[in-house]
């Protein structure tokens, strides 16, 4: 094969170059060159045995004679053949001092600009909400400029695709529940009630928090890097200076989508959660049918709107909080990721405090 | 200055014979191509946009599999073996993209020193000197630590070939190197091109619509035809340019006949750079 890079010395003050100085020149020549720390004075390179040179080679050279340079050692260059003259003058001219890279910020103003970071999140979706309510009043006034079919055609995606994973989570999330009671109100003979215990979690909480965690890891989420995408496209910018507005055409349809389609799923988990229930009451040895009666009794129409109308809520803000988060990505790949990580995690806690708010207020209205 | 004779050993860094260009079940775009370029040489693709250029040059660089036609690099047949003989046969050339390409999570001084680290043992300081030369010779110095995503658009495209440079490859393949970059600047382009070719023997194959880069780098272009679905002429920029290389030629080289006085002009600035 083609003849590899070395060289001869360094001795008296020189080191002999020879074959072909590319960027496949082995590393170790320099390393063992630099790990020399005996040398003093001058170095001369010379040059003349070099077959090839190209610009990853001089550049080498460059390298050698800054690094070595900078320890006192000062290095020259002779016999370069006349060919890799325009090569060597090229990089010569073009070579500057490194860029010295951007201060990186110490750990107190990393925290003061998180802090500062987190207040202007907050900020900003309030800001959103704000810029998202008029919209919605305003499509209420003219139904008919809505974005209906892309509308639809989101709800079917984020409710009829979402059905079977929400429908498994909250049977299993009804089995356990009931299996786990099942197994300590046994001892007192009072099992039957675990009927009511099931069913009031599932329809008052479990159901409706169940079905919001779904929506916002598959359709919060993707709401947040559909958008995020189309900000880093410059998409977002096309929008607005068609003077169009993409809180109503890109995010209202995806907030209304969300809206409608969480009460649904959410009567569905409530459904598969009493299942998950009444398996085990069957698996107990009571009838099929007592598990309901005995839920009829003491589930009234308050506690399922109670989980209907948070799983409204809950709908409107996974949606507004994903979009939101999508919107103010910034630009490049990570924005996109950061932006769908934000979104689900901002969303999380969102649904957390907001379901503890219900709690109490609805403790105090006794509803 | 353009470059004549054979090959060293034979090896032509590219050959094409009878190339259909397409996508998977789409329609050919462009049939019996055959091109050749030759070390040190600077070959243009020329067509309207829309032809099939950008897709020809995803072919030749193995991203979509020819449906009829050879495609050899250094004399060998690119999808002879797809295993690890391709992968071997893609570190040999270089590819800057249309659109840039740049990798969003690094620097641009990353994106450089990127191949650098993945396919040579240099120490990393001295492959970030080869890749800080890299920028500064597409005007890009004081620019290492910037993400792409704050760049202006011409200078993601200067970063682009600085990365194709990165390995300097003895075949680069260019998607319109100098489109949307000032006259300045690109001419400044074009004559590192040339330096690059003539003293390092680089192969160019690039696709361009500049004049300025057609009539001062480009050592032989092939001109491609919507219409004809291929070749419409080809040779040299001179003889595209005259009246003899056909009607398509004439359409595409109509402004520089009008202008005739412009391209002189700027024979003469090139090298002042
Ligand atoms: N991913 C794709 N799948 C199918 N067809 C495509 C794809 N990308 C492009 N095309 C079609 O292939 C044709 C050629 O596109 P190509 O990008 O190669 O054109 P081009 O000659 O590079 O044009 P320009 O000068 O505008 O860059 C176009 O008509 C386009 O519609
Ligand atoms: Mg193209």
């Amino acid at each position: 094969m083609s003849p590899t890079f070395r060289v001869q010395g360094p001795e008296a003050g020189r080191l002999s170059l020879f074959g072909p100085l590319t960027a496949q020149a082995p590393g170790r020549i320099w390393k063992a060159l630099l790990a020399r720390r005996d040398l003093r004075g001058t170095l001369t390179l010379d040059l003349g045995g070099l077959s090839a040179l190209d610009l990853n080679g001089a550049a080498q050279l460059l390298w050698l004679r800054e690094t070595l340079g900078g320890r006192g050692l000062a290095v020259s260059f002779e016999g370069l053949a006349e060919a890799y003259a325009p090569i060597w003058r090229l990089a010569e001219n073009s070579l500057g001092p490194p860029t010295p890279p951007p201060p990186q910020p110490d750990a107190i103003s990393r925290l003061g600009r998180l802090a500062t970071e987190f207040l202007a999140d907050v900020a900003a979706l309030i800001a959103f909400l704000g810029e998202l309510l008029p919209r919605l009043a305003g499509l209420a006034l003219r139904p008919w400029r809505g974005r209906w079919t892309l509308t639809l055609r989101l709800a079917q995606t984020a409710a009829v695709d979402a059905l079977p994973v929400t429908a498994l989570v909250a049977f299993l999330v009804g089995l356990i529940l009931a299996f786990q009671s099942a197994m300590f109100m046994k001892l007192f003979g009072v099992d039957i009630f675990v009927a009511d215990l099931v069913g009031l979690s599932v329809v008052r909480e479990l159901g409706t928090l169940l079905t919001a965690i779904v929506l916002t890891g598959r359709s919060g989420s993707a709401f947040s890097a559909e958008l995020a995408t189309m900000k880093t496209n410059q998409e977002i910018d096309a929008f607005l200076t068609m003077g169009l507005s993409p809180t109503r055409d890109l995010a209202l349809p995806r907030v209304l989508a969300l809206t409608a389609a969480t009460p649904l799923l959410t009567v569905l988990a409530d459904f598969a959660g009493l299942l998950g229930g009444d398996v085990v009451m069957i698996a107990l040895g009571h009838p099929a049918a007592a598990f309901w009666t005995e839920l009829s009794q003491h589930l009234d129409a308050s506690d399922v709107s109670t989980g209907l109308f948070k799983a409204i809520v809950f709908g409107f803000t996974v949606a507004a909080v994903g979009c939101q988060r999508g919107l103010a990505a910034g630009s490049g790949p990570e924005a996109v990721g950061q932006a769908a990580t934000r979104g689900v995690v901002s969303n999380i806690v969102i649904l957390a405090a907001l379901d503890s708010l219900f709690a109490v207020v609805f403790y105090v209205l006794d509803w | 200055m353009s470059w004549t004779g054979d090959p060293p050993d034979g090896a032509w860094p590219l050959e094409v014979e009878d190339l259909t260009v397409a996508y998977p079940g789409g329609p050919a775009l462009l049939e019996r191509v055959a091109l050749r370029a030759a070390p040190g040489e600077i070959l243009g693709l020329l067509g309207p946009s829309g032809c099939g250029k950008s897709t020809l040059l995803r072919h030749l660089v193995g991203l979509e599999r020819p449906r009829r036609g050879r495609i050899a690099l250094f004399g060998r047949d690119l999808w002879a073996d797809e295993g690890a003989q391709m992968d071997l046969l893609r570190r040999r050339f270089g590819m800057m993209y249309q659109g840039g390409a740049l990798f969003g999570d690094l620097t641009l001084l990353e994106n450089v020193v990127f191949p650098l680290r993945e396919f040579t043992d240099l120490p990393l300081k001295a492959a970030e000197a080869a890749a800080r030369l890299k920028l500064s010779l597409v005007g890009l110095a004081g620019f290492e630590h910037s993400q792409p995503a704050s760049l202006s658009g011409g200078m993601r495209k200067r970063a682009a070939i600085a990365r194709a440079l990165a390995l300097e490859p003895k075949l680069l393949f260019l998607d319109e190197p100098s489109a949307g970059l000032d006259p300045v600047t690109s001419a400044g382009l074009d004559q590192l091109i040339v330096t690059l070719a003539r003293n390092l023997s680089l192969a160019f194959v690039m696709v361009t619509h500049e004049l300025g880069s057609i009539m001062t780098a480009v050592d032989r272009a092939v001109l491609f035809d919507r219409e004809l679905r291929g070749v419409a002429a080809e040779g040299s920029p001179a003889f595209l340019a005259s009246e003899l290389a056909g009607p398509q030629a004439a359409a595409f080289f109509r402004r520089a006949k009008l202008d005739r006085g412009a391209q002189s002009r700027l024979k003469a600035e090139n090298g002042h750079f």
